[in-house]
């Protein structure tokens, strides 16, 4: 190997390239903006055309009042008005804010569940299989099988009488409260399945040293859950938590239909399956966009705060 | 150069397609069969509509029929999205009376052609508005339909009642319905999800009650829910729940399936269905024997109320064409032929159902022996008060009836929700 001693030449200094003609900035920032702008546009034009005209009409549809199939007629507010006087839009709105008080359940039982998983509890391997059987089952079909089942003289009865717990036996879709929150029990099966996906996907990321150094600092199971895990997983709890709170409102459709259609009495309707009736079964369109605009906002307040808190959450800085 | 070709190309596609798009609109201009497209929920069953299709063919090898079921419990959740944006199939169905005057902007008025179209029918008022044939029709019936009190024979024995005299009033009815109870059978099998205790038990019982005008007050709107004569039909409803004589499981479950099952399988005394289309005296026959199965008029609470001895009838589904199909005469001529003799015969045939065309040859008529007694209930026919209840009023009923059943909800507080109902109700709205 040698090393050249050769000087090395002096870099040949180009010419300073000449000044660029300055172009007006108005003239650059316009083409940014277009550049901008057409870059914007498709997915604007597709929740313009799929997310906001849609709900335009459904606003105006909101405002007027139809007969049957035929022509409609400017109402005003007379639709929004009439929904303070409706027992039924009252009962369907109380028994929502039931079902969303539920809402701790779905949360926090999949993400036990989903840590047994994780940790590889003996069986986890069936079971991580078969909690995600029910999701995968229609919601129409799960329905009809739980009808059955919750039936005065079905099977569930039958087990508990047999056990000896014949008081517990009760009619579980005839009772004003037993019945809604059978039907939230039935849909919490349904979908926990996949709330115990979302949250093996979120512990995937939690590195295995810090669960076993909290194991080997003898952390019991719900301390690791509280203090470890959950605190990891706020995010992933945060996100489950956003698609609950919307969820249990607008995902129940086919499970009422197929397992209490609202009965008995209004016990079990809520505001979906109201907008239903209202509009197809009553002709009553005018009505129906009002109540389903109501949910609409009743929806996107209860979600603002948690995807408030999620946004809050995910932009903490780390302590 | 290849520019030049490509637009050519493309210019020749554009052409193509706007011809074919021409062609495949109107029926005029069509060189192949029309293919119309018929919303049903196959009343008859599926057998007969299978020949009503064959038989339709081949006498019209111009028109193909596209048939698209539904069952009859979802067909409004189908239906209605196809009304609401004028769009579908080209001929449709709905219950004769308040269900198709609901839907009426859905299909073409007949005008002077329903006289002509529905000659040989019994009766076709139930396709007309108001029941009144001088007013729009808007389709074509050719089954008869109604309510009546089905019975199992072994099971009233087996109570020690005397099968061949079923109850024929209310007291008769409750003693013998403590009977069936105690021999750990149900009286009356009942579902009250759904609509249907408003079509098939409401009319019953308020047979006792109203005359042929507060029908129609009832059909208008006017007649108002705390009447004391419909006070006193939700009253007689609720007694059928209140005092046991209903399966335990009735306030959850529909009547149809769920209800007539249990009918079906020898578990009850009595079931109040209808006589055509489904759950009638055929199924009921096929399923206990024809020799087990009665079939009697509801017992009257009122036995010497004008109505209480006649049978409550309307007409059974009627077929209309649609207002937006292209295809508007050859929807006219399926549902022409619809009510002819040829397709009375196959719905008695093949549905075992009755039939409205009176030319109907009679040798074809079942020799069920409830098909025979139903014969004689048929003929003192009245208004079906059922079906003149709107979609607000009928779910108002069996909702109510549920938690009355349930003891949620006393008799007067169930008359203030029907009136409710019946203020809700866009098509019943009083001009103030």
């Amino acid at each position: 190997m040698t090393i050249s001693t050769t000087p090395v030449p002096e870099p040949v200094v180009a010419d300073r390239p000449p000044e660029p003609v300055r172009r007006p900035a108005r003239h650059a920032r316009l083409r940014e903006w277009w550049l901008g702008a057409a870059l914007v546009l498709p997915a604007l034009a597709l929740a313009v055309a799929f997310k906001l005209v849609p709900l335009g009409r459904g606003v105006a549809t909101s405002l007027e009042s139809s007969s049957g199939f035929d022509g409609t007629s400017f109402a005003g507010a007379d639709n929004y008005v009439r929904m303070f006087d409706d027992p039924v839009v009252r009962s369907s709105f109380r028994n929502a804010l039931l079902v969303v008080a539920t809402l701790p359940v779905w949360v926090v039982l999949p993400l036990v569940l989903a840590v047994l998983i994780h940790q590889q509890a003996p069986g986890w391997k069936f079971f991580r299989a078969v909690y995600f059987i029910p999701y995968t089952v229609a919601p129409i079909v799960v329905g009809i099988m739980f009808r059955q089942i919750l039936a005065p003289d079905g099977p569930i009865n039958a087990l508990l009488r047999r056990v000896g717990l014949e008081p517990l036996a009760i009619e579980w879709l005839n009772g004003r409260y037993s019945a809604l929150f059978s039907l939230v029990a039935v849909a919490l099966w349904s979908f926990f399945g996949l709330g115990v996906m979302t949250y093996l996907a979120g512990l995937a990321t939690i590195p295995g040293e810090t669960l076993e150094a909290a194991y080997l600092d003898g952390a019991g199971f719900w301390r690791r859950l509280f203090h470890v895990v959950v605190p990891m997983l706020r995010p992933t709890v945060a996100y489950w938590s956003v698609l609950c709170a919307s969820g249990v409102l607008i995902w129940l459709f086919p499970l009422i239909y197929a397992l209490t259609q609202g009965g008995p009495g209004d016990a079990t309707m809520l505001p979906e399956y109201l907008v239903f009736l209202t509009t197809f079964q009553f002709l009553d369109r005018g009505y129906g966009s009002a109540i389903g605009i109501a949910l609409f906002v009743f929806v996107a307040v209860l979600s603002i705060f948690s995807v408030r808190h999620m946004f809050t959450e995910g932009t903490r800085k780390p302590r | 150069m290849n520019r030049r070709r490509l637009a050519g190309l493309f210019a020749a596609g554009v052409a193509a397609a706007a011809l074919l798009t021409g062609c495949g609109g109107d029926d005029n201009t069509t060189d192949g069969p029309v293919t119309l497209k018929v919303l049903t929920w196959e009343p008859g069953g599926a057998e007969y509509w299978k020949q009503v299709k064959t038989s339709f063919e081949a006498g019209h090898p111009d028109i193909k029929l596209e048939l698209q079921s539904v069952p009859f419990d979802k067909y409004p959740e189908v239906q209605g999205p196809y009304i609401t944006s004028q769009s579908g199939p080209d001929v449709m169905a709905n219950n004769a009376g308040l269900e198709l005057f609901d839907r009426r902007s859905a299909y073409v008025p007949l005008g002077a052609r329903a006289a002509e179209i529905n000659k040989d029918l019994v009766t076709y008022s139930g396709a007309c508005e108001g029941f009144d044939t001088s007013k729009p029709c808007y389709g074509v019936p050719f089954s008869y339909q109604g309510n009546v009190l089905y019975y199992n024979k072994a099971v009233l024995t087996a109570a020690g009642l005397d099968p061949e005299r079923p109850p024929t009033t209310w007291e008769e009815f409750g003693a013998a319905c403590d009977a069936v109870k105690k021999s750990g059978k149900t009286c009356l099998a009942l579902g009250l999800s759904g609509v249907f205790p408003a079509y098939w038990d409401f009319p019953e019982i308020a047979r006792s009650y109203l005359t042929e005008d507060d029908i129609r007050g009832l059909l208008a709107g006017t007649l108002s829910w705390k009447d004391p004569k419909l006070v006193s039909v939700l009253g007689k409803l609720a007694e059928i729940s209140t005092k046991g004589w209903t399966n335990k499981n009735a306030p959850s479950i529909t009547m149809l399936p769920d209800g007539a099952d249990i009918f079906q399988r020898g578990d009850a005394a009595f079931a109040g269905t209808i006589i055509s289309d489904a759950v009638n005296w055929e199924a009921f026959g096929k399923a206990l024997g024809d020799d087990k199965l009665g079939v009697t008029r509801w017992p009257a609470v009122n036995p010497g109320a004008p109505l209480a001895q006649k049978f409550s009838g309307i007409e059974g589904a009627v077929y209309g064409v649609t207002q937006w199909s292209e295809k508007k005469e050859a929807g006219l001529t399926f549902i022409s032929w619809l009510a002819g003799k040829e397709n009375g015969e196959l719905w008695v045939k093949h549905a075992k159902g009755q039939p409205l065309n009176k030319n109907v040859d009679k040798a074809l008529l079942p020799s069920s022996p409830a098909f025979q007694k139903i014969q004689e209930l048929v003929a003192q026919p009245t208004l079906h008060a059922g079906v003149m209840l709107s979609g607000p009023e009928a779910d108002a009923l069996a909702r109510g009836w549920q938690q009355v059943a349930l003891g949620q909800l006393t008799v007067d507080k169930w008359a203030d929700q029907m009136q409710q109902a019946l203020e809700r109700s866009p098509t019943k709205k009083q001009s103030k």
